[in-house]
């Protein structure tokens, strides 16, 4: 029996494995060139000793789902339809041209070498990417503009390289149930202006540290090359507003994980985390909280607005709320702690799926007892499309859509 | 048997330009135990495959060492392939001469290729081949606690075809959902009848778990039943052995009574048919010992909305942060708003005292910016989850870690939440931390398919000596016992007078720490033991 898993992030992938390891042939369908999802852009938040951020799991299922005979990775994939019922749907795949095939890439180098466009059109994959393989930028390479050049394709010395492809569709038959583990999007931070992200280089978000941290090691302000002393983040962006009737589970931990990293890097760096109310249950997590709360000035209350200040700083307006009024201060760089959003195109997956949405726009489960389940027999959740989930938490709930799936196959047998 | 070595070189399709093969070649074809040395362009596509199976095949080497890209993306692979070319996939040595070498360097590294690829030639020399053989396991597990968590694991488990047993310490089933109302209460009924109607489910109430000895797909368990001690096996242990609530005493000065009363008590109350006079004012407070409070956040979101339907009260609710990081938490504290219910936030712990027959409580209100004295005639405690009574007892049993509040293991990032690092042990549910709905069903489907993927297919396949003890070396000191976090070392007596140290391979997790602490360096571990390591290090300059 054949299962299609939609979607590679950390609960695509744990939800993959799981059942490829209880003997289920699995199609692994990913809409980006690489399966890893979002977490895969996480940084190690560990000082001296490790912070439980988790980010170091995603690596490890990686490498293990890579060479996994029984699961069939497609990516730049995406489901368009879907027919049948519990224990046989067709499922219709478009996928889009690669042209290089993940197949036949070795990841020598050879093609970036020759490439002649500045930046290059072709990019060499991630450390820990999977699959392991090289891309092509449509709008840089020359061959796919004008037809003029073909380099690339010449030195490969394993032919991966093939252009002149159209999307291809592929029906994959018998397929006994679906798992969508479709992740979410991070909240765009421009949807609320006053918080400057877009026009001021030192108003970043969560996950632009995260990316920082992952590719430089170390946080180093983009207007001056230093290390920031007065930084700021601001919670809540993007949830628990009146867009967003939920919490999005995850900003708080990082937040302040964070702040100890970049405390830890820089002894004279003052952090401040300005919040609505500090998540800080948890196994663990009390812990830290309770270790690292005096490093950290903590103040209730969202600010209203960023603006521009003299040398490269930003000034914040927040309520002083223990003295009654208004005040300004300057820092070096403000984070804003964006949220967990359902995905955009939801939707549509839904529309092919004749699955809920609920009011907040993640896919609907079947009832309270029950948060694997849709109200489609045979299509299950897993992950952060169902709600926002941190890493742990998607990979328990990507372990139990698969066991869920498991069980409904097994009964209709 | 001799050592017949097949060297295969990888350039990475030629690109690896800094790398000059056909020295590299010239320079290892010459040495002791080599068979052959290949030059070959992709080694990991299918030619590649080809031109390895067949030169293997051919030349009936028994070591093969490959110099190719980082293990990371190769190792897996080849490992299969000699499987398939039935070599011991351990008699598999590997440089990497790509990340390591070429693509980390300016200019020629041909030396520095010749080195690594040395290195691995020395190591592949002393590599032993460690065999597998399948070990039948016990096909039945075992769940100890009859409450929520317990009961939907067994029958979660039953119905994948797992015979569980469910052993619960009370006469009856139902674990805390007997005091619970509401949602949890009305499940029960349902829950406990469906689990008795379900023929592959063993129960067994009035029984408590005394001992547990073995290993995984054979623990052999020792439970007491009354007056009577059972002795059973089990493939795998369930600990769903739940939760207590405990209104912690230093936290409130008063006594607790009347006016100061826990959850549920107030929940006993708000299901009384009748109350002579309901509380015109109540007050709930929490977060006042630590910030671990999403468990009183729920109750207290989940009872004020019930006081505001039932009574009408005012309802007033103290507490550091409001705890909404589970699902559908966020809705609920709106809600409460709502109908009115006000949220006072104090960042030091508010005075409590009496105030004629009422309860005065004074607090810093860090929104208002000033003190607030409310006196109200109910005053909800607030109750911290602690692990069940007999959590420390059966930890010790068991030689599993609590966590610093007496939970079930320790967090691990590097475990499944509910693995323990007792292989076939596992945890789910409140018995290992304040955990809410969804995280709870999490747990239990998690445990649930660890369990049917690991005892279903009846056997589990072991490395049969990948670390092991000899016995002629090993003098009993127990250090290796202390030190193995997966319990998976014992004494065991041979020949009828030593008593020596032996690794279960079923329950070794191959983390290597027992070889390293052993003083008398008697604990190998094949693939990294002390001759191998320092062949490779000697292999450094030699060329």
């Amino acid at each position: 029996m054949e299962i299609v898993v939609i979607g590679g992030g950390i609960a695509g992938i744990t939800s993959a494995l799981e059942l490829a390891n209880s003997g289920f042939t699995v199609h692994l369908i990913e809409k980006e060139a690489r399966i890893g999802g979002q977490a895969a852009s996480f940084c190690c938040k560990a000082t001296e000793v490790c912070s439980k951020c988790s980010a170091c799991l995603l690596p490890q299922r990686l490498s293990e789902i890579a060479s996994y005979p029984q699961i069939s990775i497609l990516t730049n994939s995406t489901v368009v339809g879907v027919n049948g019922k519990l224990g046989n749907f067709q499922v219709e795949v478009c996928q889009k041209p690669q042209y290089i095939s993940p197949k036949k890439c070795i990841a020598c180098g050879m093609c970036i070498e020759v490439c002649p466009t500045m930046p290059k059109a072709i990019q060499p994959p991630p450390p820990e990417a999977v699959p392991y393989s090289y891309s092509i930028g449509e709008s840089q390479c020359l061959y796919l503009k004008r037809e003029e050049c073909n380099l690339c394709r010449e030195i490969c010395p394993t032919h991966a390289i093939i252009f002149g492809q159209k999307p291809q569709r592929q029906k994959l038959n018998n397929v006994g149930a679906i798992i969508v583990a479709t992740g979410f999007d991070v909240f765009n931070a421009r949807e609320i202006g006053c918080l400057g992200y877009g026009r001021y280089p030192n108003v970043l978000t969560g996950f632009d540290l995260e990316r920082i941290f992952r590719n430089q090691g170390s946080l180093k302000l983009s207007s001056n090359a230093k290390e920031p002393k007065k930084v700021a983040f601001i919670q809540c962006v993007g949830s628990r507003d009146e867009n967003h009737g939920y919490c999005s589970q995850v900003c708080c931990k990082y937040a302040m994980r964070l702040a100890r990293l970049i405390t830890y890097q820089n002894p004279d760096a003052e952090v401040t985390i300005f919040y609505i109310d500090l998540q800080t249950a948890g196994k663990g997590f009390a812990q830290f909280y309770k270790e690292y709360q005096e490093s950290i000035r903590f103040i209730r209350g969202v600010p209203i607005e960023i603006s521009e200040a003299p040398s490269d700083e930003v000034e914040v307006k927040f309520e002083n709320i223990a003295e009654g009024r208004v005040e300004r201060e300057n820092f070096d760089l403000v984070t804003l702690s964006v949220g967990i959003a359902p995905r955009k195109d939801s939707w549509e997956l839904a529309k092919v799926l004749g699955i809920n949405l609920e009011d907040d726009g993640f896919f609907d489960i079947k009832g309270p007892l029950n948060t694997t389940e849709t109200n489609v027999d045979g299509v299950f959740l897993a992950g952060a499309c169902q709600s926002p989930k941190d890493i742990p938490d998607s990979i328990a709930h990507g372990i139990s859509a698969a066991e869920r799936a498991m069980e409904v196959l097994q009964r209709c047998q | 048997m001799p050592v017949k070595m097949g060297i295969f070189l990888c350039n990475c399709g030629g690109s690896l330009k800094n790398i000059d093969f056909p020295k590299v070649r010239e320079n290892l074809e010459d040495l002791e135990d080599v068979a052959f040395v290949d030059i070959s362009h992709n080694l990991c596509l299918e030619e590649g495959e080809k031109a390895i199976t067949s030169r293997t095949l051919t030349e009936n080497i028994n070591r093969v060492v490959i110099a190719a890209c980082s293990p990371e993306f190769c190792e897996r692979n080849f490992a299969r392939l000699l499987e398939k070319l039935r070599l011991n996939p351990n008699l598999l040595s590997l440089a990497n001469i790509r990340e390591q070498c070429s693509w980390a360097h300016e200019g020629d590294v041909t030396r520095k290729a010749l080195e690594l690829i040395m290195m691995a030639v020395d190591k592949a020399r002393l590599l032993q081949p460690v065999e597998r053989k399948e070990v039948a396991v016990n096909k039945e597990a075992l769940v100890v606690g009859g409450g929520f968590c317990g009961m939907k694991s067994s029958l979660e488990l039953s119905q994948l075809g797992i015979r569980p047993t469910l052993v619960e310490r009370e006469p009856t089933l139902g674990g805390k959902l007997k005091e619970l109302e509401g949602f949890y209460g009305s499940q029960r009924e349902a829950m406990i009848k469906a689990v008795e109607k379900e023929e592959n489910i063993e129960i067994l109430t009035s029984a408590e778990v005394i001992g547990v000895e073995g290993k995984i797909g054979d623990f052999r368990v020792r439970i007491r039943r009354e007056t009577k001690e059972i002795l059973r096996t089990f493939g795998a242990i369930v600990f769903a052995t739940g939760y207590k609530t405990e209104i912690t005493a230093g936290d409130f000065p008063l006594k607790l009574g009347i006016n100061i009363i826990s959850q549920k008590r107030l929940a006993q109350m708000l299901q009384a048919p009748t109350l002579e006079a309901s509380p015109e004012t109540i007050g709930f407070i929490f977060d006042l010992s630590d910030e671990n409070s999403r468990f009183p956040t729920l109750a207290t979101l989940n009872n004020a909305l019930a006081v505001k339907q039932r009574w009408g009260s005012e309802v007033y609710v103290f507490c550091k942060n409001v705890k909404v990081d589970s699902e559908g938490v966020e809705k609920l504290y709106r809600e409460a708003r709502e109908k009115g219910v006000m949220f006072l936030k104090f960042d030091e712990n508010p005075k409590i005292s009496a105030d004629d027959g009422r309860v005065r409580i004074d607090a810093g209100d860090t929104l208002l910016g000033e003190e607030i004295a409310l006196t109200c005639d109910l005053v909800v405690a607030e109750e911290k989850l602690l692990p069940a009574e007999g959590t420390e007892g059966l930890s010790s049993v068991l030689k599993i870690r609590t966590d610093s509040q007496g939970f079930y293991q320790e967090e691990n990032v590097h475990l499944y939440p509910v693995s323990s690092e007792r292989k076939g042990i596992f945890f789910v549910g409140n018995c290992r931390g304040d955990l809410d709905l969804g995280r709870v069903l999490a747990d239990i489907s998690s445990v649930v398919a660890i369990v049917h993927e690991l005892l279903s297919p009846g056997k589990i396949m072991v490395e049969v000596e990948r670390v092991k003890a000899d016995p002629q070396k090993c003098v009993a000191c127990l250090t290796c016992i202390r030190a193995c976090p997966h319990r998976a070392i014992q004494l065991v007596q041979i020949d009828n007078e030593k008593v020596v140290a032996e690794i279960s391979q079923l329950a070794c997790d191959k983390c290597g720490i027992c070889a390293a602490i052993c003083p008398a360096k008697a604990i190998k571990f094949e693939g990294y033991s002390d001759d191998q390591i320092l062949a490779q290090i000697e292999a450094i300059g030699v060329s």
